[in-house]
Formats: C-alpha cells, structure tokens, sequence
C-alpha cells in the first residue's frame, strides 16, 4: 500500500494507490452511482455510471476499475460527469423493457397503487385492500360506485379480454370495512386550515391535512356536504345515505363541516384570511355551460334541474316528453333521472355521434336499456314556446376536420332543419367555475393557480373543479391530495418540490400482443370478467335504487385472479431506477429498438425477465465465482447480448435455496416471483 | 501446345485474391500441359487487381502474365511467351512503392522453408541468436518500429516490458485476428510469406524470453493457417524452436470470427476459452496476460517488419519513414480507384501518392479516403497532402489503424458510407459497455432513419453528442473507436447530412428513400429490356417507370443499352395516383 496524493473534486486528499477512485470517492463522503460493480464479484467494468473525469487528460474513467495516480485531478460531479453519467443511465432505459409501475396505477390520476389493493383483495384480505386505497383515495364508497375507471381502460389484460374490475374492488373493500376502520391519525400540530367547497377535492384536502396532523374546517354553500356527489350525481348512481356513511368518517376524524356559507355570500376570503393559517378553495364548477341558440332561457339547465330533485331527496314531477341536449355523464345523468321520473319519452340529442360522447360508455349503454332514445348528429339552433310545449328547432350536423381535442368537428348541413315538440327541454352543456370575483382567475374562468404548487396567493390554495374545469370525482380527489401536501409544506416552512419518478412502460396494451405480456404466476385466470349485477330493470327504471349491488367477496376474489400483475418486482429497489431519478435521466429521452429476449417463469420461485436486463454481469459472476455453480452466462454479441442458461434450460429447482444473483441483480431481471 | 524452351520455371499466384479470380483452374490448365516444368504456387505479389498473375521464370528473366483466363487457349498463350497479356507493374507504382516486408510475397514458394532461407531468410534469426536478447530488444527500440496493429505502440518498449519479466511462463501471442472489412494485409503476408511472420516471432520470443507462442488467426483464413502450420512443422524439424533452453510450442489457435477478438485482453479472453470480451487495463497484458502470465501481443505485420530489422539493424531501418513513423507500412488499398491490391509504401508518404499515383485513382473523381476501416475515418480529397503516418492521421479524426484504404469517388453518399461502417461495429460490438452496445445501436437507427429520408436536423447534434460520448465511455479500442466514421463525416461532409434531413436529398443520388428513377424518352430506343427485366413490372408499355411501384434496384438502368435510364432526385420521377 502506498499513499499518494489526488485531488477529487477540489479536495486534496491523501490516497491507497491500490484502492480504486469509487473506494476512495465514498471513503471521502462522495457518492458515485454505479449498476456493474459489486463486491462480492471480480469487476466487469461495464455499465460506464460510475465515470469521473481525469481533469488533465481529459479522459473518463470508470471509477469501479480506476486506481488513481499520484497528482491525479479527478473530477465526480461536475456538470460534464452528471452529463456522461445521465447518457448512460437514458441509454440503459431506451433497452431497458419493464413497467416500473403497473398501467393501472399510471392511469389512475390518484395514482392509488391498484396492484396491490387487487393483489390483498385476491387473497380475501379487503381490510388491507382498504388500506391501500385509502392511502390515495378517502372516498372509496363514493367512487368505488361513480369512478370511471380510468384504470380498467389502460389494463393489461385488455390484450386477450375484458379488463379486471378494478372498481369493484375498491367497492367491496369499502363497503366491508369503511366503517370500522379508522387510520392511525397523528397528533395534531395546531395549525388550522379552512377548505371551502365540501366536495370531492376539499373532503380530500381535509382528510389529507388530517392524515398530517392538520386540523380542518371544510364549508359550503349547500345545506349538506359532499358537493357534486349529493347534489349532481344521482340516487341510483350514489344513494345518499352512502354518501351519509362516508362522510360521517370524517367528522370522526375531527373534521368539522359549516354548511350554508357560500364564499363572496355569507363567507368572505378576509375572514378566512384572519381566522386560519392557510385556505383552500375548492369550490367546484357549478355554472352551466350555455347552448348558445335563441330561446335558451326555455330550457332548464341540467345541474339545477339535478339539484332541485336531489333537495327533494330524489322525488319531483313527471316531466313529460324530455329532449336532453348533451353527450356527458350530466346528460345521462338527466335522461335517467328523467326516467324514473315517469317520463314516458327521454330523447338525448348530441350533435356528434356516439364514439365522441364523453359519457362513460356503461351510462349510455344502461340508459338505452332503460329506454332512453338517442339522435346523433343534432344540434338545437332555437327554442320557442307554444302553448303548453316547447318546439325545438334542431339542425343535422356532419362531422369535419379534428378540432383541439381531437374530436372531429360538427360541422351544421345548411337547409336540415326540423322542428320536434317536447314538454321539458334539459341543456346539458358542461359546467364552468363560478369563482367570486376577488379569486384570480384565467382565461376559461378558472382559479390560476401555480402548477406545481397548487398555490393562488399568499397563503390561499386551490383545486379541484375550480382550477382544472369539470372532471371526475377521482380527479378532484388527486387534487384535494396534492393541495393538502402542498400546504403541509407551506405550514412547516419545508420547499414544496414535486418528486421526480420515473416510469418505463413496455407500452399501452394496444401496442402490445398476447406474447408481450410477462406473466409472474403461471396460473393466472383467463375466465372472463365477473358481470355486474343489475337489480331488475322495472325497478331501475321507476325507482332511485341503486342500479347495481356490491359483488361479493368469493367473486372478487377469483376475478383477482384474473390481475396479470404488470409492474416490476424491484420496483422498491431497482438502482436504475434510483440512479436514474438522480440524474433526471428520462425513459424517453432516446429511443429505437427493445430487444424482445424473452422471459423464463418455469421455476417455481423465480422469474428470470431478460427484457429488463442491463448485462452488467453480476449474476453470471456471482453464480460462478460465488456459487461456484455457473449456470448463467452472456450469449451472442452487441445490441442482442443476453443473458442465459445453457441451451435456455430451466434454473434448477435448487436455486429456491440460493437466490444470491437475485439480491444482486440491481434491477428485476432476476428476481422471486413472490410479491408482497 | 507450343512451349517455349526458355522457361525453367513457372509460379502461379494462388493466395485467396489468385483463387477468387480463378488460379486454381490456371493452375490445373497449367500443370496439364508444362510437361516436365516446375510449377510453384506462390503467394500474393501485391496487384489483386491483375489476378490470375502468373510469373514465368525464364533463362532471360521473369516474365509476368496478368488476367490469365482458365482456358487452353490462356494458357498457351502465356506458355509460348506470347506478347499478349503481359503483366507490368504499372509506373505510379514502381516508382511510389517501397517492397521491403512484401519484398518476398509472390517470389518464392510459401511453403518451402529452403526457398525462404536462400533469399535471406532466417538471417534475422541467427543475427539476433548470436546478440544478447537485450541488445536484440535494443536494436527494435532503435528501428523506432510502432504496433502495425493500429495503436502505434512502440514495439521495442513492449518488448522491453516483457523481457523484464521474470516469471516461470511468459507468452507471446500473435494477433492474425485481422477482422477489419476490406484489410487484408495480414492474411498475405501469412499465406505468402509465413516463414518471414514466424520468424518474426522466434527472435522475439528470444529477445523477450517468452516460453510459449499463440498464433491467434481467424477461422476465416484456412490458407493461412495452412501455410503457417506447414511452416511450424518445418522450423520444428529444425528445431527453430529451441531458444532460451526449452523447446518452444507454437500453437495455432482459430478465432470464431468475433471482431472484437483483435483487441489484446479480448483475444486473451477467447485463448483462454472465455468469452471474447475486453477487460480494464491496466493490469496490462506484459503484466497479466493469458492465464495470468505475462504476455506481450504484436500484431502480424509487426512480427513481418522484425526480421527485416535485426537482419539490417535498427538504425538502417530507421532510415526508411518519418520521424514519428519509421519503416514501410502496408495498406489494403480498394474502393473507387483502378489499381486495388496490396501495397507497401515508406511511412510519410502522402494520400495523394497512394491514392492517386499508386491506385491510379481519377483526381477529378475522389471525394475522400477511409483510413483504418470501420474504425477510423475519412479524410477530405483536399487534405491528401497529409503524409501517412500515426500522428498525422490521428490529428484529422481518422487512424492508421491496421491499414485497410478506401478511396470513395465522388458518386458515392458519405451518409451512407458512415451508415455501412456503424452497421459493422454496432454488430461486432461485444456488448459490454453501455455506451458501445446501445449507443452505436442508437446512432445506427438514426442513420438508417436519415438515408430512410426520415431524418431531422436535431439527429445531427444527437449523432456528434452520442459519437463523443461513445469515444469517452468505452472500455476498449473497438467503441473508443466506432463513431469515427460518423464523427469524421460530419466533420468534412456535414453539407451532406444537412441536405439528408434538410431538404431531403442525397446529392449522390444513392439513398434510395430519397431518389426517383427516371427514363429519359428522348433517347430510348424501345427495346423493351427495360420493361422485360423489371421485376415489379414498374416500367410501362409506353415507357413511363411508375415511382410507386420502382424498388430503386437498378436493374433497368443496367440493362439499359442507351443509357437513357437515370436515378434523379425525389419528387423529379413520375408517380402514378
């Protein structure tokens, strides 16, 4: 051992010659990422992480195999090294084919870890299923009936059927368990915060400021809590006393609501201001959108038309002939109200056709079983009243050119129009934020918050409805989540930074065949999807009852079964991932070709997913040096090198005894097949 | 036949270009009918252009007959010493060449160990036997000899290290791995002239004290390994291979044809039975090598330039070359110029010397040279005043590397040009760095999407950014290395690659993604060859070639005999609806 002096990083130090640079990088406090070098094993020098710079050659050295030399500069984490080492590690991800997370958990804009809330519901334990959920979203009864399963929609299994019935998990976890659980709240730190709005997104920021110790007072302007869900979303859909269920959690919670205060009314923000530490407003969109045709003030607006039957607890006149003008779930939610109303004759028009509804496809599907009649294509021009009816002057549309969302534009056919009679003309048009005067708004008359902050003006926050436009009720929870952390940060003085994640997808399932798909278990069902069940269709379409029941435990338990669980194995500790996070590195950034190399699920504990592999070598030296046992090696050359047993036999059952390439894998190439 | 008196002995030129051109069938042709004249096969004199060659020793002097057809008829022609179809070494050549190494190659039977001692063979050996090893370490250091390999690592100061070793073992490894497209300087010298490599060898396993020796030679060149096999079994005979006490082994080992191979601890790697894949140095090889022994690897060029250098002495040697660069180099010379072939030239001389007076290129028709092969780089026409040798050529972004030059003409796409060689190493990759196996995939895939036409301008920068960042990010010469075919033409050519993702043209007209074909009816004769040979029936009767269904395969502008068929810019052709 000699000593010699370097300079790393501008440090003189004094060095072992016979160490190398990573040694004695990390022995003077400096961390250097690397994937390859490990050790238990002789160096394979091959991943190029670990690079620093030789500032007078210039040259890049990899620091795992590098020993220094007296005088040496040696530079780890100038911008030039973060550089090279960012390069490396996007490299790595452009062939690197694995899905950190699962498309569910992706898609879900609560990002509720969906795998695992299905994987505890498989084993029939729905208690910890709640839990999970409850982790993302505090309104599981709620939207375990109204979501519209974002999730489902991005499912895997949608390459060979019908998605897993996600919701209906979250449905019977809560159902079962929602009143006897009650998480473990933390003391609280006598900050006090006003959230004004009851609805999806403010319950969210109450629950969640309470989950970090922060007392709440949610108001709102409506006689009861639960915004949208009590007012706008239907008996049938949601019954109220479900509703009265979840909520009451919250008032468990320490959570105090004052109903009847309407912020700019009988509630100013100055009161606000003096009384609490922080304000979120989240006050929803509850404005009607306009039809924008003469004689409009004919037609009732759809939402207040669902606000007056929901204060009558869901009773009201039959309204006659109905024409509901729309294709969102309002819409639908005004057809099949009007419905069981006694309406006789519910007509929607939509001046699109029924690929463009925004409606979820299950309500339009549910409505025309109850008898509701669609016209596509048809647009109202005017509205004119003649003696007890009204006379609708309608328009035929064709479809044009993609607008901004996408959709194909409705374009009027000059000379189509007709007239139809109705007794009760719904506009059901979309929803705007009716924010007071004194919050700053944008363009579309949305509160204009900071984006990553949800931040409006000194110690006001906002979101929800109000800040992104009418949207769902999962969505308004995210929000209410993500203000609530916000102004946690806010009130302990902490730098709100928004995490950089990043997730590598093996692609939307539509890209995707049967033989892409990576099956962990070998006995993932393939029966089809559990079906809902329905209550007779006399009683759906002349009672508020709810249309569908709970599905049972046994049920869901077997449709778990039918979860491919997408995500990674070593999502918790993949070094390429958290290398990768570091140096921002995105999975995006460079893009070609991902080998397709296979993956071996034969043994019984053990998956080996070549798709993932990062050839650092690790697990063939670890099984050969360590082991003693060498069974795996590197086969065929460049872009196509693999790693694999010989002739691709299977690892020996003996293997379930070893396990140790699986620890040192750095990312979940090889792993166990067990999750927990 | 009419057989003229004068010959006493005829040699037919059968190295692999001889057999590719057909010397085999000459060589049958020939035996049948010499009657009692000897009939030698030699090696490769250097001008493949010419093959068959037939050299036909007479009591007048040799007499050379180039482009020997197999026939009766051919071979009368030459037996008679006809006029007809003699050979000469055309002037640009005589007069620009220096045949020192390859003075042999193509002479003498490469199989007759007696043939090689009587034209000055051996002389070497028994030099260096009667010197101390150092002082025979001290002459190579004073020929000022640098690896022909393609590093330019000094040869004497490796041999030196090695030579200071005191280990039980120490080996010695040729490297025949010559795996560069288009090289194939090594492969001659070993069919032509093994006996001067093997001895080569011999004194330096003398000088080093190394006690066993590895040929490494690709499974490609059954010749070669033939030659020097027979040549192993004729120096044991003699026992050569007696030196330092012991009896030397010289093993022949076949590489599997992994480019990669040809870097020193890869190729120690595939010896050792393990996977051809480099390693970090140091250690160095002279330190720990093959099975942990100290081992010194050179090159086959190399081990062919020492002979010449104990036989004359370092300093004499030393007198041929440049300053940096001493003696002669070999190149592989092809492409787009009239003479290709091996040649042999003093280090220093210039591009424009090899390329336009030896290979008797068009000067109007260069647009550029690659040196080393896919992993150098190409040199502008207007730089070929830059003498060849290690600096000079590094200094322009290209390398001597083991020698392979291809004169690419004017009509060529140099985009195309960096694409074909990246298509090479992004596959020989031994997929170990990060940086090589997946960079060189990305920048390949952006190559082919720029000649596929899809190319956008912000593929230059990733290219230039990701070529640099291979360079620096690779354990071995091979990565360190693949970029620069890329890297040097968008240094020289980067008004090429623009006009690929700009405009969306290729000036060369051979990037078919970005090229019509067009007949030009002034001058069509309406033979119908064209409509007759196209093989997507893209040529209509009344002679209109529909750019829908054209593949761009040329075949109608081949068969055309008015050539009045052309490849014109996308967009200029005619597309049916």
């Amino acid at each position: 051992m000699s000593k010699i002096k370097i300079k790393l990083d501008g440090k003189e130090i004094v060095a072992d010659s016979t160490k190398t640079i990573l040694q004695i990088a990390e022995e003077n406090g400096i961390q250097i990422p690397t994937l390859c070098y490990n050790q238990k094993v002789s160096r394979t020098t091959s991943c190029f992480v670990c690079v620093v710079k030789d500032v007078k050659t210039g040259r890049f050295l990899p620091s795992c195999s590098s020993c220094p030399i007296d005088g040496q500069e040696i530079e780890s984490s100038s911008d030039e090294v973060s550089d090279m080492r960012k390069t490396a590690l996007e490299l790595l991800l452009s062939e690197h084919a694995g899905d950190c997370e699962a498309p569910c958990t992706v898609a879900c804009p609560a990002h509720a870890n969906v795998e695992e809330y299905v994987r505890a519901g498989r084993k029939g334990d729905f208690l910890e299923s709640l839990k999970i959920i409850k982790e993302r979203i505090p309104l599981p009864m709620s939207i375990g009936r109204v979501c519209p399963r974002f999730c489902e929609k991005d499912c895997r299994k949608n390459v060979t059927g019908k998605p897993v019935a996600i919701n209906d998990f979250k449905r019977l976890a809560a159902d079962m368990y929602y009143k006897s659980y009650m998480e473990e709240l933390p003391p609280l730190t006598g900050k006090k915060v006003a959230v004004v709005g009851a609805g999806p997104a403010g319950l969210s920021t109450a629950y969640y400021l309470r989950r970090n110790g922060i007392e709440s007072v949610v108001y709102d302007k409506m006689p009861k809590p639960g915004g949208m869900l009590r007012y706008g979303i239907p008996e049938y859909r949601l019954p109220k006393a479900i509703l009265d269920t979840e909520l009451a959690h919250f008032t468990k919670m320490g959570i105090t609501f004052e109903c009847n205060r309407k912020l700019g009314d009988n509630l100013s923000m100055q009161e606000l201001k003096d009384n609490f530490d922080a304000i979120a407003v989240t006050i929803g969109c509850w404005k009607p959108g306009s039809m924008r045709c003469e004689g409009e003030e004919f037609a009732v607006q759809g939402i207040e038309w669902l606000e007056k039957i929901a204060l009558a607890d869901w009773s009201g006149d039959n309204p006659g002939k109905v024409i509901v003008v729309g294709g969102g779930n309002t819409a639908m939610d005004c057809v099949r109200t009007s419905v069981r109303l006694g309406s006789p004759d519910v007509n929607c028009f939509y001046r699109r056709t029924e690929a463009e509804m925004p409606a979820e496809q299950i309500e339009i599907d549910e409505a025309r079983e109850e008898g509701v009649k669609f016209s596509f294509l048809t647009a109202p021009v005017k509205l004119r009243k003649a003696a007890e009816k009204l006379i609708m002057t309608c328009i035929k549309m064709e479809l044009g050119e993609p607008d901004a969302s996408g959709r194909r534009r409705p374009v009027p056919i000059e000379g189509s129009e007709y007239d139809v009679e109705a007794d009760c003309v719904i506009a059901a048009i979309g929803q705007k934020t009716d924010a007071p005067t004194d919050l700053r708004t944008n363009k579309w008359g949305d509160i204009d918050v900071c984006e990553d902050t949800y931040h409006l003006e000194e110690n006001v926050f906002a979101a929800g409805d109000c800040v992104t436009g009418a949207a769902t009720v999962v969505e308004g929870v995210a929000g209410g989540r993500k203000i609530a952390l916000g102004i946690v940060d806010f009130l302990t003085g902490s730098k709100h930074e928004p995490e950089y994640q990043i997730n590598v997808s093996r692609g939307h399932w539509r890209s995707l065949a049967d033989e892409d798909l990576v099956y962990l278990r070998s006995d993932v069902s393939e029966e089809p999807r559990v079906a809902l069940e329905f209550i007779p269709l006399d009683e759906r379409k002349t009672t508020f009852k709810e249309v569908c029941e709970t599905l049972p435990r046994e049920k869901m338990m077997a449709e778990g079964e039918r979860c491919i669980e997408c995500s990674c194995t070593a999502k918790g500790d993949c070094k390429l991932k958290k290398f990768s996070e570091e140096y921002a590195a995105s999975p995006e950034a460079i893009k070609g070709e991902k080998i397709k190399s296979g993956y071996d699920n034969r043994h019984p504990v053990i998956i080996h997913d070549r798709n993932k592999c990062i050839k650092c070598g690790i697990c063939v030296k670890v099984c050969k040096e360590v082991v003693n046992a060498n069974l795996l090696s590197a086969k065929q050359r460049g872009f196509s090198t693999k790693v694999e047993t010989a002739f691709g036999q299977q690892l020996p059952i003996s293997c379930k005894d070893c396990g140790k390439c699986i620890s040192e894998c750095p990312v979940g190439a090889l792993d166990w097949k067990i999750k927990e | 036949m009419n057989i003229s008196d004068k010959i006493t002995r005829i040699r037919v030129g059968t190295a692999s270009c001889g057999i590719a051109a057909g010397a085999d069938e000459v060589l049958e042709l020939i035996k049948k009918n010499a009657g009692n004249i000897p009939v030698e096969e030699v090696g490769c004199i250097g001008h493949c252009y010419a093959e068959p060659l037939v050299d036909i020793e007479t009591v007048d002097g040799v007499v050379s007959f180039s482009h020997v057809p197999a026939t009766e008829k051919g071979v009368a022609n030459l037996l008679s010493l006809s006029s007809e179809g003699r050979f000469s070494v055309p002037e640009g050549r005589k007069a620009k060449e220096l045949h020192k190494v390859i003075r042999l190659a193509g002479r003498i039977c490469p199989t007759s160990y007696d043939e090689y001692v009587a034209n000055g063979g051996y002389e070497g050996l028994c030099n260096a036997l009667a010197m101390q090893p150092d002082e025979v370490v001290g002459e190579v250091k004073k020929s000022g000899l640098r690896g022909r390999g393609g590093g330019g690592f000094p040869t004497g100061m490796k041999w030196g290290f090695l030579a200071a070793k005191k280990a039980e073992q120490k080996i010695l490894i040729c490297n025949a791995d010559e795996g560069d497209p288009g090289a194939f300087m090594d492969r001659s010298l070993m069919e032509s002239v093994p006996h001067q490599v093997l001895e080569g060898m011999l004194i330096a396993a003398y000088a080093t004290g190394a006690t066993k020796i590895f040929i490494y030679c690709r499974a490609e060149y059954p010749l070669a390994i033939k030659h020097l096999q027979i040549a192993i079994e004729q120096i044991y005979a003699r026992k050569l291979n007696d030196l330092n006490g012991r009896s030397l082994e010289i093993i022949v080992k076949e590489g599997a044809g992994a480019f990669v191979c040809g870097e020193e601890t890869a190729l120690i790697h595939s010896l050792e039975g393990k996977r051809g894949t480099p390693r970090f140095r140091p250690p160095f090889p002279t330190d720990s090598g093959w099975k942990e022994w100290p081992t010194m690897i050179n090159n086959v060029e190399t081990f062919g330039n020492v002979p010449l250098i104990i036989a004359e002495g370092g300093e004499k040697y030393a007198e041929t070359g440049t300053e940096g660069s001493k003696g002669t180099k070999l190149f592989a010379l092809a492409g787009d110029l009239k003479y290709p072939g091996l040649v042999e030239v003093p280090m220093g001389t210039t591009l424009a010397e090899i390329v336009f007076e030896i290979g008797g290129a068009d000067p109007e028709n260069v647009k550029a040279v690659q040196t080393g092969g896919p992993s150098g780089g190409c040199i502008p026409v207007e730089l070929f005043d830059t003498p060849v040798d290690y600096d000079s050529l590094r200094s322009l972004g290209a390398i001597m590397g083991s020698g392979g030059m291809i004169v690419i003409g004017k009509n060529r796409c140099m985009v195309e040009t960096a694409r074909y060689f990246l298509d090479f190493t992004h596959r020989e990759s031994c997929g170990k760095c990060t940086f090589c196996r997946i960079g060189t995939k990305r920048m390949f895939e952006t190559l082919e999407r720029i000649v596929g036409g899809n190319g956008v301008p912000e593929d230059l920068d990733f290219l230039e950014d990701m070529g640099n960042k291979i360079r620096k990010g690779s354990l071995c010469g091979l990565g360190q290395t693949a970029p620069n075919p890329v890297l040097a033409t968008l240094r020289y050519f980067r008004n090429e690659y623009e006009a690929h993702v700009l405009k969306h043209q290729c000036e060369a007209l051979i990037c078919n993604a970005l090229v019509d074909v067009k007949l030009e009816q002034s001058n069509c004769i309406k033979c119908k060859l064209c409509i007759k040979n196209c093989p997507v029936d893209a040529v209509s009767d009344d002679f209109i070639i529909d750019n829908n269904k054209c593949t761009r395969c040329n075949t109608c502008i081949e068969v055309c005999p008015k050539n009045t068929i052309f490849r014109v810019k996308k967009g200029e052709g005619f597309y049916s609806e």
